[in-house]
C-alpha cells in the first residue's frame, strides 16, 4: 500500500533523527554555540549590573536566534551535499512532505537546544522569578521556536541550492523574523515578570505568524525548492 | 499484468539565462524500449533527463506520459545519477529500507533479493561511507529498483563500475526491459555490449541523429 502524506513525513523525520543521533555533528555544534552565548551574555550583563529579570528574555531570544540561524541552515544543505535531495524529491511525490518533515526536524533540534540553554541562562543570570508564569514562558518558547523553524525551513529550501547560500540565509531570515522576535521577547518577559494579561496580544500575533509561515510554504513548496 | 507506458516528448525547449540548453527535442519511446542518449559534454543530455524526472522545469514543449502531462506520478520514475544519492552515515540496509518505505515497499524479502543481486548482502550492516564508489553505485541501482518504477532514467550509470558491475548493469537493463521505459545517458554506448537499443545523439541541444542498434 502506498504510504500517505503523514507516513512519508514520519519516515523522513525519523531518518533525519537517526542520522543526527549517529553523528551528533549538527546538534553538538549548535549546543556548544548556544552555551557560549549563554556564558557571554551572563558575564556581560552581570558586569553591567542590570536588573536581570528585565533583560533575561531579550538575552535569551538573541541566543536562541543566533543558535537557530546555525541550526536551521543544515536541514536541506546536508541533503544537497550528499546528493540525496533529488532522490527525496522523487520519492516523496508531494514536496509539502519534505517541508513538514524538515520543519519538524528543525523544531525538534531547537527545542532540544532550548532545554539546555534556557535553564542554564536562568541560573547563570541569577533570575529570581518570584512572579514567573511557567506556562506562558513555555508557550512563548514553543510558539517562537515554531515560527523560527518554519521560516528557517522555508528559507533553507529556497537558498540551499544557490551560490552564497550561507550568507543569503541569515540576511533573508532576519527581516522576516522581526515581528516574531518582538512577540517572543515581550511574551517571555511578561511570563518572567508575571504580567500575563498585557502580553496576550503578542501571543495571538505569534499564533498568527506561525500559522501563516507554516501554511504558505506548505502550499508553495514546489516553487520554494526551485529557488 | 505488464502495463505498457508511453513517453512522448514534443518540441521540448530549455533555456537557462540567455542560453538555449535544449532546442526542439522530439522523440517517442515506450515500455520495452531502451533509449540511449549520447553526445559530447554540454549538449544537454543530463538536462533532458532531469526534465523528464520532474527535477527541472522545461521552458517550452510537451512531455507526455501515456498521452498526458504528468501522466506518470513522480514515484513511478526512478533516477540513477552519476552521484549515488545515498546517506553515508546510514547502513546499506537502512538506506534501502528508507527508500523502499518511501515508495510503500516494506518487504525484507525484496531487500534481501536486491542486495544479493547487487552483491552487497555481506555488507548490509556496514555504513555506506565505507563502501567503494563502485559498490555505492550498485546500491544506488538497488535503491531505484526497490521502488519498482515504470520508467528508469540512468545518468552515466557505468561511472565507477568495474567489469563485474558493468555486466550486472547490463543484466538489469535487459531484465527490466519488459516492464519499464529505460533511458540511458552515456558517453560510452559501447559498454552496453550486445544489448539492442535506439540511440538518440544530441549536438548543441538538438537531436542530431536517431539510430537503432542491435538485432
Amino acid at each position: 500500500m502506498a504510504p500517505n502524506f503523514w507516513n512519508k513525513v514520519f519516515l523522513i523525520f525519523k531518518k533525519d533523527l537517526k542520522d543526527e543521533i549517529r553523528t551528533l555533528s549538527h546538534l553538538l555544534g549548535t549546543l556548544v554555540f548556544g552555551l557560549m552565548l549563554v556564558f557571554t551574555f551572563s558575564y556581560a550583563l552581570q558586569l553591567a549590573d542590570l536588573e536581570t529579570s528585565r533583560v533575561f528574555s531579550a538575552a535569551l531570544w538573541v541566543s536562541i536566534y543566533f543558535s537557530a540561524s546555525l541550526a536551521l541552515q543544515r536541514a536541506f544543505a546536508k541533503e544537497v551535499e550528499s546528493g540525496t535531495l533529488e532522490a527525496l524529491l522523487m520519492g516523496s511525490g508531494d514536496r509539502g512532505v519534505l517541508f513538514v518533515a524538515k520543519f519538524l526536524y528543525s523544531l525538534s533540534l531547537l527545542l532540544i537546544v532550548e532545554l539546555v540553554v534556557v535553564p542554564l541562562m536562568w541560573v547563570f543570570m541569577g533570575v529570581t522569578g518570584h512572579n514567573l508564569h511557567l506556562g506562558l514562558l513555555v508557550a512563548s518558547l514553543f510558539l517562537g521556536s515554531w515560527g523560527l523553524a518554519a521560516i528557517g525551513t522555508m528559507l533553507n529550501g529556497m537558498t540551499t541550492q544557490l551560490p552564497g547560500s550561507r550568507l543569503l540565509f541569515p540576511l533573508l531570515m532576519f527581516p522576516l523574523l522581526i515581528p516574531l522576535l518582538m512577540g517572543a521577547v515581550l511574551t517571555s518577559q511578561g511570563a518572567v515578570l508575571g504580567e500575563t494579561q498585557s502580553v496576550m496580544g503578542w501571543v495571538y500575533l505569534l499564533l498568527a505568524f506561525d500559522l501563516i509561515f507554516t501554511v504558505v510554504p506548505l502550499l508553495l513548496f514546489d516553487y520554494v525548492l526551485e529557488g | 499484468m505488464v502495463t505498457t507506458d508511453t513517453l512522448d516528448v514534443k518540441k521540448l525547449h530549455k533555456q537557462i539565462g540567455a542560453k538555449w540548453i535544449l532546442k526542439d527535442i522530439s522523440f517517442e519511446t515506450a515500455t520495452g524500449d531502451l533509449l540511449v542518449i549520447t553526445g559530447s559534454n554540454g549538449t544537454g543530455k543530463t538536462t533532458l533527463l532531469r526534465i523528464l524526472a520532474g527535477l527541472l522545469p522545461k521552458t517550452g514543449g510537451q512531455v507526455l506520459y501515456n498521452g498526458a502531462e504528468y501522466g506518470l506520478e513522480r514515484g513511478a520514475i526512478g533516477y540513477v545519477s552519476h552521484k549515488p544519492m545515498l546517506y553515508e552515515t546510514l547502513s546499506v540496509c537502512d538506506n534501502l529500507r528508507f527508500f523502499g518505505r518511501l515508495y510503500g515497499i516494506n518487504s525484507k524479502v525484496t531487500e534481501e533479493e536486491l542486495l544479493r543481486m547487487v552483491d552487497l548482502w555481506p555488507y548490509r550492516y556496514e555504513p555506506v561511507s565505507i563502501l567503494s564508489r563502485g559498490m555505492q553505485q550498485r546500491l544506488a541501482l538497488a535503491r531505484v529498483l526497490i521502488a519498482q518504477p515504470r520508467m528508469i532514467l540512468y545518468d552515466e550509470p557505468f561511472t565507477s563500475l568495474d567489469q563485474e558491475g558493468q555486466g550486472l548493469l547490463r543484466a538489469i537493463l535487459e531484465e527490466n526491459r519488459p516492464r519499464t521505459i529505460q533511458l540511458v545517458v552515456t558517453h560510452e554506448p559501447g559498454l552496453l555490449g550486445e544489448l539492442s537499443y535506439t540511440e538518440l545523439r544530441l549536438k548543441d541541444g538538438q537531436v542530431e541523429q536517431g539510430e537503432f542498434h542491435g538485432t
